[in-house]
């Protein structure tokens, strides 16, 4: 069997292979810097959509910062700043309804992926999820000259009519996981991590292995303070959010 | 029956039966050979009127429909209204609405048939055609909202080397094989009883395009006991099978939001509620079909009468109620429940910046036909109907509105909540229903629009009967 | 002495019609070699005619059956063949086969029932037949194929009973 040739495969051979991701985001320490908005842009090569259609509800990020408040000016009262993503749902709403197959579950890795270059556009997965994290590629956005430098190889650049939504850096999760088996040995914690994570100033976002109990993420999973968003519709998100005060 | 209130004075003189006459158009036989001259007549006849609303028509659909969607294609779907969280807009409103228009063709030709309802019988093609054509304009909305749609064919089941099929989980691609099989069914169910009628227009056509196109369509029927035999038996089965499909085809469209997650969407009842929401608009559009052709195409008087008007605005009146019945279903159990999400987008319908159209919805649904419906007169007058018929489908379009873009904004994240706002999908509407216009223009001046072969067929059925004093409409089973 | 020539006698009302055919048979001529041609479907019965055989029900039912086929392909076995995990349902998903295999076996139902239209009626056909325009208008129209008996007799007959014209019948371009 190809598992004791240590080199990466996938698809069902992978099944039993892979690793399984989690992420937890600590509400309290999160001070809605946005850098995690900004990483992930930058790292998954993601459309600028101007300021119009931003404000139409056609803002491309992958990762938002949610606010709330109380009140009015001048009694105030801010709740945490929550970020949503992709929750990586084990029973994903979005998935059953692709009619192309273009969003399926890794069950290995425990995450939902999107297959771009199978996408038809018929945003019945963004009807569906309930966390509202998906993004459509409305338009064949414009990046004028250097920007298209700054993309990155490891990532598509998709075009219009495509969806579109957090991968939880499937990129840099397959690099590792590459680099680990042509040296014989498991992903250590805290080797890589996603982008929105690495660029948190606060450590709000916790990336890793989810299945390994040691890990980061698994014992900060396991925290009293940890809730995960829309439980009762029993999508089963891997994301974990710690709550504030 | 011709009661004392309802004659006027004029007609007093008329003998029971003379009013009998008048008013069924099946107790009023005429020659067969001068009911085919009629028929031929009102297809041959058209006027500067007709070619200056097909001219209008034709640069609609161009600009609106082609143009527009070129465009659409070229740029994508930034330039249509849709946004996060209302991803389906117009274009699936669109979609429902045509085809909620299509069901109406078949329930009168099919369930009318199977419960021998005669007084369908010189108006089935008509509402036919309404079925084919309204399919169309459906299949042009769900390609029109489409990301990629020169991949639409990535959708349909065939053999390829990464070995995917569609997906099967997905009510899209039930609406695909569900869509598909309607069309096909209600072309051919379309085609068949028109093959006597293409027969007959091949006879009495000498030369020239219009003889090529009849001798061709009518494949070289005669009229010998077996084509009438295999004839009448695909009929039959017809009939009986196209009315499962056509309820299928509804529920189907139904659980695309059914199944989905949605607060407000993921009610059980959708399925028979837009079942009948369908044969509501649609029963409308027929009574406006009607009443255009009848004013304006040649002898049509004599085949629709007011009778007909009557038997259609009956049915309409019912439908009305059953869907008051299943909308109050599923309102007033999401009312009671208390899901939260759920109270907020009925709050948000009722009282949100559109709730206006949402009390628009209920008037023109309910309160305008059960005002005016009741009444065997008012039933009767053309124009009324005609209006009763257009108020019914602007409220049933309302209602597909408050149920996709109005429902889609607001959900369990309300950080995305936001109003939808329509671009192209405007010209993009709009050249639909000139195109359905259109195609149904053309194609009462290529084929016979009143099957000829069945009105004279109910006519040999119906008679005069004495029943002590009184003279009553007897039909007989020919069958 | 004129046998085996086809005649058409034309009728333009459902009694006296029966009545000739009734006479026809009663003159020696089989029912084989008799066809009614009209615009309207009177039914055998009405005439005293046999009733036709058609196979259009059983090719209804062979295409149910092969829709049927493609629909559990469709919603059994290529799902099986190539597994694609979504949402947390089976590889093959209970009620969605149900709609799949319907809505396959309803189209392959109607399909081969209107195809079964065409292959029993011999449609499309474009070779001149022996027909007369007036059928269209309403009449009903008597074929005598192979008459056996002298052509002056049924003519005779058929004019006697109430026929608006008898001729030989010759096939011409519809």
């Amino acid at each position: 069997m190809a598992t004791n040739l240590k080199v990466p495969v996938y698809g069902n051979l992978a099944e039993e292979q892979a690793g399984k991701w989690g992420m937890t985001i600590d509400m309290d320490v999160c001070t809605g810097c946005q850098a995690c908005v900004a990483a992930c842009a930058m790292e998954n090569n993601i459309s600028f959509v101007g300021e119009v259609d931003s404000g139409y509800g056609r803002s491309m990020h992958w990762i938002r910062i949610e606010r709330f408040w109380e009140g009015t000016y001048p009694e105030v009262k801010m709740t945490s700043f929550q970020p949503m993503l992709c929750q990586q749902c084990g029973q994903a709403p979005c998935e059953p309804v692709c009619p192309a197959f273009a969003t399926v579950h890794s069950v290995a890795e425990s995450i939902n992926l999107q297959v771009y270059n199978r996408c038809v556009g018929t945003r019945y997965c963004a009807n569906n999820c309930p966390y509202q994290v998906r993004s459509f590629n409305w338009r064949d956005y414009v990046r004028p000259e250097p920007l298209p430098n700054q993309l990155n190889p490891d990532v598509t650049v998709r075009r219009r009519g495509v969806m579109e939504k957090c991968s939880f850096c499937i990129q840099r999760i397959h690099k590792a996981e590459d680099l680990a088996k042509s040296e014989s040995r498991e992903v250590r914690d805290g080797e890589f991590t996603t982008a929105c994570a690495q660029a948190c100033p606060a450590d709000a976002i916790v990336f890793g292995r989810i299945d390994n109990p040691d890990s980061l993420v698994s014992q900060l999973a396991s925290l009293d303070r940890g809730v995960k968003h829309l439980e009762e519709l029993g999508t089963l998100p891997i994301v974990t959010y710690l709550k504030g005060g | 029956m011709a009661s004392k209130e309802q004659t006027n004075p004029h007609e007093k003189h008329l003998s029971h039966e003379q009013q009998l006459r008048e008013k069924h158009l099946m107790l009023d036989p005429l020659p067969r050979g001068q009911m085919n001259d009629m028929v031929m007549e009102s297809m041959y006849t058209t006027s500067w009127k007709f070619w200056a609303v097909f001219a209008v028509l034709s640069a609609i659909v161009a600009y609106g429909l082609f143009y527009s969607w070129g465009k659409m294609i070229a740029e994508g779907l930034g330039i249509a209204g849709v946004n996060r969280p209302v991803y389906w807009g117009i274009f699936l409103v669109n979609t429902v609405f045509w085809i909620g228009i299509s069901h109406a063709g078949t329930f009168i030709s099919a369930i009318l048939r199977v419960f021998k309802a005669e007084f369908r019988r010189p108006f089935t093609r008509a509402a036919e055609l309404m079925t084919t054509f309204g399919l169309v304009q459906a299949g042009f909305s769900i390609f029109m909202h489409l990301g990629r749609v020169w991949l639409a064919y990535w959708l349909m089941p065939y053999p390829n080397q990464r070995g995917l099929w569609p997906n099967m989980h997905s009510p899209l691609s039930w609406d695909l094989l569900a869509i598909t099989t309607y069309l096909l069914s209600s072309t051919m169910y379309l085609f068949l009883p028109l093959i006597p009628d293409l027969a007959m227009a091949r006879d009495r056509t000498q030369d020239g395009w219009r003889k090529t196109f009849y001798k061709v369509l009518a494949l070289g029927f005669r009229g010998t006991e077996g084509e009438w035999t295999h004839l009448r038996n695909a009929m039959n089965i017809f009939a009986f099978a196209i009315i499962p499909v056509m309820f299928s085809v509804h529920t189907i469209v139904s659980w695309d939001f059914a199944a989905a997650t949605r607060p407000g969407w993921n009610s059980t009842i959708f399925g028979p509620y837009f079942v009948v929401g369908a044969l509501h608009s649609g029963m409308g559009a027929v009574a406006i079909v009607l009443v255009v052709v009848r004013g304006t195409m040649k002898n049509m008087k004599y085949f629709i009468r007011a009778e007909h008007f009557d038997g259609l605005g009956k049915l309409m009146l019912i439908v009305s109620m059953a869907w008051a019945y299943f909308f109050f279903n599923d309102y007033m159990v999401q009312w009671y429940g208390g899901d939260k999400w759920t109270k907020q987008l009925l709050h948000f319908h009722e009282s949100g910046p559109m709730g206006w159209m949402w009390f628009a919805m209920l008037i023109c649904n309910i309160v305008v036909p059960w005002l005016i419906l009741w009444n065997s007169k008012w039933r009767s007058t053309p124009w009324l109907i005609f209006v009763v018929g257009l108020i019914i489908n602007v409220g049933m379009w309302f209602e597909r509105y408050i149920i996709i873009p109005i429902s889609l904004t607001i959900n369990r994240m309300p950080f995305t909540w936001r109003m939808y706002h329509p671009g192209v999908e405007i010209p993009l509407g709009i050249g639909t229903l000139a195109f359905f216009i259109l195609l149904y223009m053309a194609a009462s001046r290529l084929i016979p629009l009143v099957p000829v072969w069945e009105v004279q067929e109910g006519q040999m059925a119906h008679s005069l009967k004495k029943f002590g004093r009184e003279t009553v409409v007897t039909v007989s089973e020919l069958e | 002495m004129t046998y085996g020539k086809t005649l058409l006698a034309v009728f333009s009302d459902l009694d006296p019609a029966a009545d000739a055919i009734e006479h026809l048979r009663s003159l020696g001529v089989h029912d084989d070699c008799m066809n009614v041609i009209s615009g309207i479907p009177v039914t055998e019965a009405m005439l005293g005619r046999p009733s036709q055989w058609t196979n259009v029900p059983r090719l209804a039912g062979g295409g149910a059956v092969a829709g049927f086929i493609i629909g559990i392909f469709l919603a059994l076995i290529a799902p099986d063949m190539y597994q694609i995990q979504v949402g947390v349902q089976a590889y093959v998903p209970g009620p969605p086969s149900v709609v799949v295999i319907f809505e396959m076996t309803m189209l392959g139902m109607l399909l081969s029932t209107f195809l079964g239209v065409f292959l029993d009626s011999y449609f499309p056909s474009y070779r001149p037949m022996k027909y007369v325009t007036e059928v269209s208008d309403g009449k009903i129209a008597i074929l005598i194929e192979c008459p056996g008996v002298d052509e002056k007799i049924i003519t005779d007959a058929m004019m006697k009973l109430g026929a608006e014209s008898v001729r030989p019948a010759e096939a011409q371009h519809l």
